[in-house]
């Protein structure tokens, strides 16, 4: 069990959604052992358990400007829940509540959500998107530097 | 004459984007059209050019779920057009590969895309508030034969482990023996599963399938064997195309594989099951026989339980190779570029995967062609939907609706081998 994970979700080779990957790199140039995570949400459950603390970061798509950062806990993300598309994988919110009806739900999930409207194949984050990447990065320096300076809980 | 239309705007748990039509004329059925309108995603066109060893991890992109199929069918073509021998290790390897994505997939596809169905629920999530042991059974499953792809591939999703020859790098035994005691934990799990899913209600509903898979003379089949059926064909990978055709129709942006003169047939657990129940090791034969399931399957509801079967073998083939291993001498064959041709099958976990190659003297592919299963079932989706839905025309739209997604995902179709929604569209005139 470690204290903080941080997890940056996406693809870096779909424009905007590569935001959780950028920020996972400029936190592992900071020293943070952020984790990529571009595969199935359900693995998420299981990285979850791993941790008290959890901060996930990935591109969301709310209507809002692109570069806008969303910050909410987990029990807010259900309501970022795709429209019930995915088949063969889960995405982040279909895990949220997955992990909720299985009881499984870490201590502390917070999500940044960094808004993304451009997802053409090979084509890179647009610069406002880059842009949030980075302050998301700073943010969450600043959260992992607090939380693992903190005294365990409970 | 009374009119009305279904919409039901997304299908979930199924892969790819597509659309079912199902057209009343009174109460019979007059046209059922399964879509496919994710765009063609031309791999075939761009592996032209492109050089041979860089098919397997192209061709692995086709797939998040069986990117080991596709690696898989590719490299046994390249090194039947190159004319490699591949060491019997290698091949064993290649064959506990595949058993951990067959124990993810089929893992997944049991639990949280097709028992909601059954049990009546609108998703997996729903379903965990009621089942939580078992959808949290379903995970540990899906991650342990994840995990297997890992310790093989490198990583779980499109593995980078694969090449012409064998794999840039094997495992040790103690990397492999260090998944014994979860694949036990997976094979008892895997036998659960058996009882659970056959205790499910099943739709009166059969049909008199031609079932297509391999068959090797002492093994359940996967990357080896000649194909056969249950109406006589018995041929070899470099004649499927005599046998078999694609066919574009209008409604669909996915081209349907059909036999010559026979149309339609079925790929996938229940052929596989039907034509090799002999070669299943004794536990997965005695968990079928248990809950009375008997060769031949043809009722395709019950295809859950068959693939709760299949779950059982992948975890019990996974224990003997682990059990046997002794790492090969070299993790590949060394490979001389030669013009040539080179056709294989291997076993999806929905079904046969078809890949050809035609490669110059340097190791240009020159052509390319893949028939994925979903394409091989898409026909035969069709079909049964023709042959069941007049026996729901009582029922309530919504019910209907229900049973039609369900009879869809008997086939645990991939659409994005070959769609991403389903949307149905029912009319009545």
């Amino acid at each position: 069990m470690v204290r903080v994970l941080v997890i940056g979700c996406g693809n870096p080779d779909r424009g905007d959604d590569a935001a959780g990957i950028l920020v996972v790199r400029r936190l592992r140039e900071r020293g943070v052992a952020a984790r990529q995570h571009s595969s199935d949400g359900l693995a998420l459950i299981d990285a979850w358990s791993e941790a008290e603390y959890v901060i996930m970061i990935d591109t969301v798509i709310t209507g809002a400007p692109a570069g806008t950062i969303n910050g909410c806990m987990g029990a807010d993300a259900v309501l970022l829940r795709s429209a019930g598309t995915s088949s063969h994988s889960f995405d982040v919110a279909s895990a949220i509540e997955l992990a909720r009806a299985l009881d499984r739900m870490p201590g502390s999930l917070k999500i940044y959500g960094i808004e993304g409207c451009a997802f053409e194949p090979g084509t890179q984050p647009q610069p406002v998107v880059l842009a949030a990447a980075e302050r998301v990065a700073s943010l969450v320096l600043a959260e992992v530097q607090r939380l693992e300076a903190a005294e365990p809980r409970g | 004459m009374t009119g009305r239309t279904i919409k039901v705007p997304i299908l979930t748990r199924v892969e790819g984007e597509g659309s079912l039509q199902i057209k009343f004329r009174g109460e019979r059925v007059e046209d059922v059209k399964l879509t496919i309108f994710e765009p063609p995603r031309m791999f075939e066109a761009f592996l032209r050019g492109r050089h041979a060893f860089e098919a397997p991890d192209i061709t692995a992109r086709i797939c998040g779920i069986c990117p080991i199929a596709y690696q898989m069918s590719a490299v046994h073509a390249i090194e039947k057009a190159l004319g490699v021998k591949i060491d019997p290790a290698v091949r064993q390897l290649r064959r506990l590969f595949y058993c951990g994505e067959w124990i993810e997939s089929h893992a997944l596809h049991i639990y949280m895309l097709h028992a909601p169905d059954f049990l009546g629920y609108a998703d997996a999530i729903e379903m965990a508030r009621d089942h939580g042991e078992k959808v949290a059974q379903a995970l540990r499953l899906k991650k342990i034969g994840n995990t297997l792809m890992t310790v093989l591939g490198g990583r779980e999703i499109h593995p980078i482990s694969v090449c012409v020859g064998g794999f840039y790098k094997v495992p040790t035994r103690s990397d492999l023996r260090e998944l014994v005691d979860d694949l036990k934990w997976a094979r008892d799990a895997s036998i659960e599963t058996v009882r659970l899913v056959a205790g499910f209600p099943f739709p009166e509903f059969e049909q008199d399938y031609e079932f297509v898979a391999l068959s090797h003379k002492d093994e359940y089949p996967l990357n080896k064997g000649r194909l056969i059926s249950n109406k006589g064909l018995d041929i070899e990978a470099s004649e499927y195309e005599d046998h078999f055709f694609e066919q574009h129709v209008k409604h669909s942006n996915a081209l349907q594989s059909q036999l010559r003169k026979r149309g339609s047939y079925m790929v996938g657990p229940m052929a596989r099951f039907n034509l090799n129940y002999d070669k299943l090791p004794e536990s997965a034969r005695q968990a079928a026989a248990e809950v009375g399931l008997k060769v031949p399957v043809l009722n395709p509801f019950r295809s859950i339980i068959v693939r709760a079967v299949e779950l059982v073998f992948a975890c019990e083939e996974a224990l003997r190779i682990i059990g046997e291993y002794e790492p090969p001498e070299a993790p590949r064959a060394k490979v001389r570029m030669r013009a040539g041709t080179g056709q294989a099958i291997t076993e999806a976990p929905r079904g046969i995967l078809y890949h050809r190659y035609q490669i110059d003297g340097e190791g240009k592919i020159l052509a390319a062609k893949i028939v994925p299963p979903t394409s091989q079932n898409q026909k035969r989706i069709e079909d049964d939907l023709w042959q069941f839905v007049p026996q729901l025309s009582a029922l309530p739209q919504e019910e209907i609706t229900l049973r039609c997604e369900q009879a869809v995902r008997n086939y645990d179709p991939c659409i994005s081998c070959a769609t991403h929604f389903l949307r149905l569209e029912m009319t009545r005139e």
